[in-house]
């Protein structure tokens, strides 16, 4: 399956090919070794030095700081282990990690299954598709700031466009970002009318690189579009699909503006996922520890998750 | 769904001409206009996803409360630029993310060129490395750095963003530059080295001069990473003479009663260079940066 696709082909060039590689002459492999390392050393360490800075460096100081009652200032005294036990028994971090975990959820998936049909639509012969495509990619592109400024007008108050175009169907007047379950509503359907177009280009990739005459003779071999699109497409487009699942969950876990900047974590938290209660926590509150501890618990489920699934590609990818 | 999976068979390679010549004339009757149906549905589909940002520019150029103009109109444009602080926002922005853009490909290319060509465990370590700091919440090194930074005069200063930002578009710009690299075949810099050619002088005669779509969609990454940011810019920068464009719209919100008409001027600035990168750069936009490399490594 994996042979025709590119981006595999891509990657067995670079086994083949690659010095010092197995494929390279060992003869020669030996006298550039020790100039090639030198070489490799000094290209890599300016990337080096700004990983152990911005991000080595800070996490160890953030296990610092999750162990002390410090404040911004301040280390404050070490702790051990109690914002990590207060965090844990705070019904606030549970309430937002079961709302983290649904805005995720929804995020992923409501995003990928837009972006598949939105894919699946644009690859038929459609006039003017090509354009379709491009506009279709702009709630990627355009920054969250524009964007959810323009849903807040859309939506925030009962006189907004929105509310107003269902009182007047006569559907009442939804109060999108102060009722509690509707505003999450909002935030996730905000969050996949901003990630759909990242899966449709992700799926379109992987439909591009398919050759149409296996539908051509899978029609004559009798098979429904059903079963063509069970038997054929979703195959060809499941290694796109599962490294795009992992990234938009990371993109999810991660997500601060689309959430912070459309309600604010609010109304009361319903709304407030785990970066926006670290935030809160930790420049609201003025309490580090506790926020900080927030946030070193997600880096350690997110490290645990992103190593077992970085094996996965790259296994994944040797097939 | 079952319309669009029909439309397989005549969507085949062969159909190619259809468009231009006029001596295929198979498609079916059903078929022609299963294709204005689709049309009419994609063409609903992308107004209706399209209306927030329609709005924003509308209400851009629509007179605001106590205007006397009619139509549309440059006034709030114009009132933006002279009334705010929209202008220096405006050049912070620009100043940062180009910043951002250029070391940040400087620091990634040799970076990726090691990760695509070395062999050792070294080297795949430090890729497992870059993969598990890029999935990692800002969150979590943004509060000791401003306490780092503090102390260093970094916090409300644009230089101390901008290292941020050229810290978290590394990763995965290195790993962008490495997937492109792989597909620049060695014999070339083989060639090279026969010709006494060191391997840092094939890497940046041989390999960076054949790597400009690869360069240009990294720094495309990067300039849209740093652009679109708020959570690095609401922790690091307090006066408004340093805030770039994202603080500079959301402090209109911090008034009693938003001008909206206002904001959206400034939303519709800010959006115009993205969309201009994405316009005129669209066949180098991969798809969302680690994605496309990810795909293809």
């Amino acid at each position: 399956m994996s042979s025709t696709t590119a981006p595999s082909g891509l990657s067995r060039a670079r086994r083949g090919l690659a010095p010092g590689g197995s494929g390279a002459a060992p003869g020669r492999k030996s006298k550039l070794s020790a100039q090639t390392t030198r070489t490799f050393f000094w290209l890599l360490l300016p990337s080096v030095v700004l990983l152990v800075l911005i991000h080595g460096y800070p996490l160890i100081h953030a296990a610092v700081q999750a162990t002390h009652d410090g404040d911004l200032l301040q280390t404050g005294n070490f702790v051990g282990g109690e914002n990590f036990a207060n965090v844990l028994s705070s019904p606030a971090f549970w309430k937002a990690a079961q709302f983290t975990l649904w805005f995720t959820i929804v995020g992923v998936f409501g995003s990928w299954l837009v972006g598949l049909g939105l894919a699946l639509l644009l690859r038929t012969k459609i006039p003017a598709g090509n354009t379709f495509k491009v506009l279709l990619l702009l709630p990627w592109v355009v920054p969250i700031v524009v964007s959810s400024t323009a849903w807040n007008w859309l939506v925030a108050t009962p006189d907004s466009l929105i509310p107003s175009i269902f009182r007047g169907l006569g559907l009442g007047t939804p109060l999108f970002l102060a009722d509690p379950t509707l505003a999450s509503i909002t935030v996730m359907v905000f969050k996949v009318w901003v990630s759909f177009p990242f899966m449709m280009m992700m799926i379109s990739a992987a439909l591009a690189s398919v050759d149409t005459t296996v539908y051509e003779a899978a029609s004559m071999d009798g098979a429904s579009p059903w079963q063509q699109f069970t038997q054929i497409t979703l195959p060809l487009i499941a290694r796109s699909t599962y490294i795009s699942w992992i990234l938009m969950t990371i993109f999810c876990v991660n997500d601060f503006p689309t959430i912070y900047l459309l309600t604010g974590g609010g109304p009361v938290s319903a709304t407030t996922s785990l970066v926006v209660l670290a935030y809160r926590t930790v420049f609201q509150d003025f309490a580090t520890g506790p926020g900080v501890a927030i946030a070193f618990l997600m880096t350690m489920t997110l490290v645990v998750i992103s190593v077992i699934l970085y094996r996965q590609i790259r296994k994944s990818s040797v097939e | 769904m079952s319309a669009v999976l029909h439309a397989h068979p005549e969507s085949g390679p062969a159909l190619g001409i259809t468009d231009t010549g006029k001596n295929r004339r198979v498609l079916s009757e059903a078929g022609m206009r299963g294709r204005w149906w689709r049309f009419a549905l994609i063409l609903a589909i992308t107004v209706i996803v399209l209306v927030p940002i329609m709005v924003t520019v509308v209400l851009a150029f629509t007179p605001g409360v106590n205007s006397t103009a009619t139509g549309l109109t440059f006034e709030n444009l114009a009132n933006v630029f002279n009334g705010t602080l929209a202008a220096t926002w405006l050049q912070n922005s620009l100043v940062t993310t180009l910043s951002t853009v250029v070391v940040s490909v400087a620091v990634a290319a040799p970076a990726g060129y090691v990760l695509s060509r070395g062999r050792s465990k070294a080297v795949s370590g430090y890729s497992l490395l870059l993969f598990v700091m890029q999935s990692l919440p800002i969150i979590t090194s943004v509060v000791p750095l401003f306490i780092l930074f503090a102390g260093m005069g970094l916090v409300d200063n644009l230089l101390g963003i901008t290292i941020i930002y050229v810290g978290s578009t590394m990763t995965v710009a290195t790993w962008m530059m490495a997937a492109y690299f792989d597909s620049i075949p060695i014999s070339l810099e083989e060639a090279s080295w026969i010709d006494g050619c060191s391997v840092f002088g094939s890497f940046t005669k041989v390999v960076l001069r054949n790597s400009l779509p690869g360069i240009l969609s990294t720094a495309i990454f990067a300039f849209l990473l740093a652009w679109n940011d708020y959570l690095v810019a609401i922790v690091f920068l307090r006066s408004n003479e340093i805030f770039t464009l994202p603080m500079g719209v959301q402090s209109f919100f911090q008034q009693n009663a938003t001008d909206w008409t206002s904001v959206m001027a400034l939303a519709v600035v800010m959006m115009l260079p993205p969309i201009i990168v994405f316009a005129t750069l669209n066949k180098y936009f991969s798809v969302g940066g680690i994605g496309g490399s990810l795909a293809g490594r």
